[in-house]
């Protein structure tokens, strides 16, 4: 038995129990008033960072196939380079921890609605499904920030198609997303949203799976004072 | 002199019984034989506990249900549930048949079964016989037994011209040019073997014999049914292709005159509807002939006199009483040779020779479930096997099983040289035939070589042969992540935390009487950085691992762990662990073993790690009501390797039967 057969008999047994994992996702966005801003995306698996390091050793887990150190790096890349090219979209930097398994993608934004079709493309890109339609905007006369939000009907039940031991991979995953603007907020119609004390910045927690089962809707419109 | 008189007629009644086994009824040549042993189901559950069991109360009301009928009991069946039921096969170029024998008690309440019986059964003497309604099987049965057979027609024998036209078949493709297709057309016309289901006696004569050749070349029934799906996607691609062809000149008349009279793609469409037509005619005809073969088989099974497979000693020898279900398959070499035409090129005849016949053995009671299985080989074989198996497991490894603790192990124990030796021979035994008879002397070259460039001897001290692989256990231990925490204007602040993790302690191990090799891989490892040492106990130095691994070499045997607590322990002797005795017999008496003992795992996982309270809770459920699973390899009796796979059954249940039934009916609810 070579070491890499060990290791392998060894993972097995480790992982046969199941393969939950938590990570967050974590969406961050900057606005300005004058409808300019930032985004930074980050995929944060550090809590997991033994299993998946431990699944990075394996050729495929329950049947799926395990993408190497390289591939992932390759991927990070080539949606680096996508954004580059895209309208509106400036100053993209990308940066991957493979000691903690901690991703981030940050980019600059002329116009909110310039970042709607990305995320759709980019999984396209990958050949993965969009589980949801959203879309961003900003009314500088207003000064209204919109997401609209709906999560496809077909993710549920893909999802719930999805074997227990798979969909336990997604147990105690979070989900983020931070809105920051320069002018204070007035209003969030979102009710699980929360508002700093600043008042300049506004908060969303949930669970991925709440999420994807539509438990939870991430739609919000925030009102800035004029 | 009464006492004389009651053993005799004890005796008697016993060879009577006896005589009464349907065994008897299976040809000698059967390919397989599988057997359900009602008398040893029905000690462990009486019949009346089965009809009052989830699954015995959910069949009653189904047959009630779809019969319009009341049962209350198995026994209403009419079969004889004291006695064995079997299933056989059987296996021709042209045919295989599947065939039930079932002991009947009472032959009327086993009529009462069948829906508008006056119809359909038709009597000759004590012999009541019934034709399925779509013609692919028959059912015959008198007082005392049950006959059902089918049978499948095999494919490829008739796709073999001259075979098929003795029976006036015809294998035809829609390639062929059309002129066939309306000459066969023609010949379809005499079938000497129109056969109704009223009348399934009418061509009995035209039967082939039923005896089956002695090296049948036939698939089983799942291989046949593949090559069916095979040709279907042909046809659908042939069928595509017939627009170039449109312009050719050879064809039938009666075609041609259509042909002119219909644009091109119509005229692909008639033919193809003719091709559809003759096609369907062609397998009604098959249809008929299985029939009257079938008809014949089981005329032969009911009336005829014939060798029983109670002939077969490898089958005789399989058999044991204390078994509920057993299983026998003739030859393993036989199936493979069987399959082998439908893997074309691949499937060369000849390969796996030496592996004779193949047995399965269910056990059930009071404290676990067995599954013991054997094959038997060729003499030749077996000496190369008992060679190799002539191998106890180091007992220095016990030392370091800690049975309380201890979640699984698997060991095995092998002549490393006798393996080195014997390889080449069993190789060449196994695949010999794939390189082709002609290679045999490339094949013995082969195996010289190897001879030579392994000294086998040399080889076997470095890894004498034996391994053990224990997991003595759960430790959890602190791990670092990486993870934000957000101030009161959600400003992101990254933070590093720690959790606890459960890993399984692990230890490996293998006897080495020369460890000069090792040792100085080891320092090779150490100069180029791979290894790192402290003292006797040395650790692998590889960033990717998530953990981390130390190993030792002491008192010839090479240690490898997780757990540096373990390692230290043996470095310096102070090791503790006591192993229970069913666990030393398991290890030490077999060649190989294997222990999964769920008990030791129950609620040491944390549920954080599983997923949740609620997966725990299922999680640990589960584990509590497994017994020990174990596996063993049993040594070499004759030409006989067997081995055994056992799980006990958790305390608080009569026996193995009735703690399946209450599975079953948790499983349902």
């Amino acid at each position: 038995m070579n070491l890499k057969q060990f290791y392998k008999l060894l993972l097995f047994i480790v992982l046969i129990p199941i393969l939950s994992s938590c990570f967050e996702v974590i969406e961050e966005i900057s606005m300005k008033n004058d409808g300019t801003g930032d985004v930074v995306l980050t995929i944060n698996m550090s809590q997991s960072k033994t299993k998946v390091a431990s699944v990075m050793l394996l050729d495929s887990v329950q049947g799926y196939k395990v993408p190497s150190k390289q591939k992932i790096q390759q991927e990070l890349n080539e949606a680096v380079a996508y954004l580059k090219k895209s309208e509106g979209i400036t100053n993209v930097k990308s940066t991957a921890d493979f000691n903690n398994f901690i991703a981030t993608i940050s980019f600059s934004f002329k116009d909110v609605s310039n970042i709607n079709n990305i995320t759709k493309n980019i999984l396209a890109q990958q050949k993965i499904k969009a589980t949801n339609t959203s879309s961003y905007s900003y009314n500088k006369v207003t000064k209204t920030f919109k997401r609209q939000y709906q999560a496809i009907g077909t993710a549920k039940t893909e999802f719930n198609k999805l074997k227990p031991k798979d969909k336990a991979v997604f147990n105690g995953a979070t989900y983020t997303s931070i809105y920051r603007f320069e002018s204070p907020v007035t209003s969030s119609t979102n009710p699980a949203s929360n508002v700093s004390k600043s008042k300049k910045a506004v908060m969303l927690r949930s669970s991925i799976t709440d999420l994807i089962n539509g438990k939870v809707n991430v739609s919000n419109s925030i009102q800035l004072s004029k | 002199m009464k006492k004389i008189l009651f053993s005799f007629s004890l005796l008697l009644l016993f060879n009577l019984a006896k005589a009464q086994d349907l065994v008897k009824k299976i040809p000698a040549n059967a390919f397989t034989v599988a057997t359900i042993k009602g008398d040893n189901i029905f000690k462990l559950m009486f019949v009346k506990d089965f009809n009052e069991s989830f699954v015995g109360k959910k069949l009653l009301e189904g047959t009630s249900k779809s019969l319009d009928k009341n049962f209350t009991t198995i026994e209403d069946f009419g079969i004889n549930l004291d006695k064995n039921m079997y299933y056989f096969n059987q296996l021709t170029d042209s045919i295989n048949y599947n065939c039930f024998l079932i002991p009947l008690k009472d032959a009327t309440k086993f009529e009462s079964l069948i829906n508008n019986k006056d119809n359909r059964i038709k009597a000759t003497g004590d012999t009541k016989t019934m034709v399925l309604p779509d013609s692919t099987g028959i059912l015959k049965w008198n007082n005392n037994m049950l006959y059902f057979v089918n049978g499948s027609i095999k494919s490829n024998f008739f796709a073999d011209s001259a075979k098929s036209a003795r029976y006036g078949i015809k294998d035809i493709r829609f390639q062929n040019d059309e002129a066939t297709l309306v000459d066969s057309a023609a010949v379809a016309v005499d079938s000497a073997y129109v056969t109704t289901a009223d009348e399934p006696m009418v061509e009995t004569t035209a039967a082939p014999p039923v005896k089956v050749k002695a090296k049948p070349k036939t698939v089983t029934k799942k291989a046949a049914k593949k090559a069916n799906g095979k040709k279907k996607t042909v046809k659908k691609k042939t069928a595509a292709k017939p627009k170039q062809e449109v312009e050719e000149e050879v064809m039938a008349d009666a075609v041609m005159e259509a042909a002119e009279a219909v644009p091109a793609a119509e005229r692909v469409n008639a033919d193809y509807d003719l091709y559809q037509q003759e096609r369907a005619e062609q397998d009604a005809r098959k249809k008929r002939l299985a029939f009257t073969w079938i008809t014949a088989q089981a005329e032969q099974i009911f009336n005829g006199s014939y060798q029983s497979i109670e002939s077969n000693k490898s089958y005789t020898g399989s058999l044991d009483s204390k078994a509920i279900a057993e299983l026998w398959v003739s030859s393993l070499q036989d199936v493979y040779n069987a399959v082998a035409p439908e893997f074309g090129t691949y499937g060369k005849s000849g390969m796996m020779k030496g592996y004779g016949s193949l047995n399965a053995k269910l056990f059930m009671d009071n404290k676990s479930f067995r599954i013991s299985t054997g094959l038997e080989l060729a003499q030749e074989q077996a000496d190369s096997y008992k060679k190799i198996m002539n191998k106890k497991l180091n007992k220095n490894f016990l030392k370091y099983v800690n049975s309380d603790k201890a979640i699984g192990f698997m060991s095995y124990a092998i002549d490393t040289k006798a393996y080195l030796e014997e390889l080449p021979t069993l190789m060449k035994q196994t695949y010999g035939s794939l390189v082709g008879a002609r290679m045999d002397a490339e094949m013995d070259l082969g195996a010289d070589l190897l001879s030579l460039l392994l000294d086998e001897e040399a080889v076997s001290k470095v890894i004498k042969g034996d391994a053990l692989f224990i997991i003595n256990g759960l430790n959890s231990k602190e791990v670092t992540y990486t993870t934000y925490d957000y101030d009161d204007d959600y400003n992101q602040k990254e933070v590093v935390k720690t959790k606890k993790e459960t890993l399984p302690d692990f230890l490996f191990m293998f006897s080495s009487d020369d460890t000069r090799l090792i040792n100085k891989l080891i320092k090779y490892g150490v100069n180029k950085n791979f290894v790192s040492a402290e003292g006797n106990i040395y650790k692998i130095v590889e960033k990717k691992s998530p953990i981390d691994i130390y190993f030792l070499i002491k008192d010839g045997i090479v240690f490898f762990g997780n757990s540096l607590t373990e390692i230290q322990a043996i470095n310096s002797n102070r090791v503790n662990s006591q192993i229970s005795k069913t666990h030393k017999n398991l290890l030490s008496k077999n060649n190989f073993s294997f222990l999964f003992n769920a008990k030791n795992l129950v609620g040491k996982v944390p549920a954080s790690e599983i997923g949740g309270e609620e997966t725990a809770k299922k999680f640990n459920s589960t584990l509590e009501k497994m017994g020990n699973v174990y596996m063993k390899s049993n040594p070499i009796k004759g030409r006989l390797v067997s081995a055994d796979i056992s799980a006990e059954i958790p305390n608080g249940h009569e026996n193995a039967l009735k703690y399946l039934f209450s599975l079953i009916e948790n499983a349902a609810k």
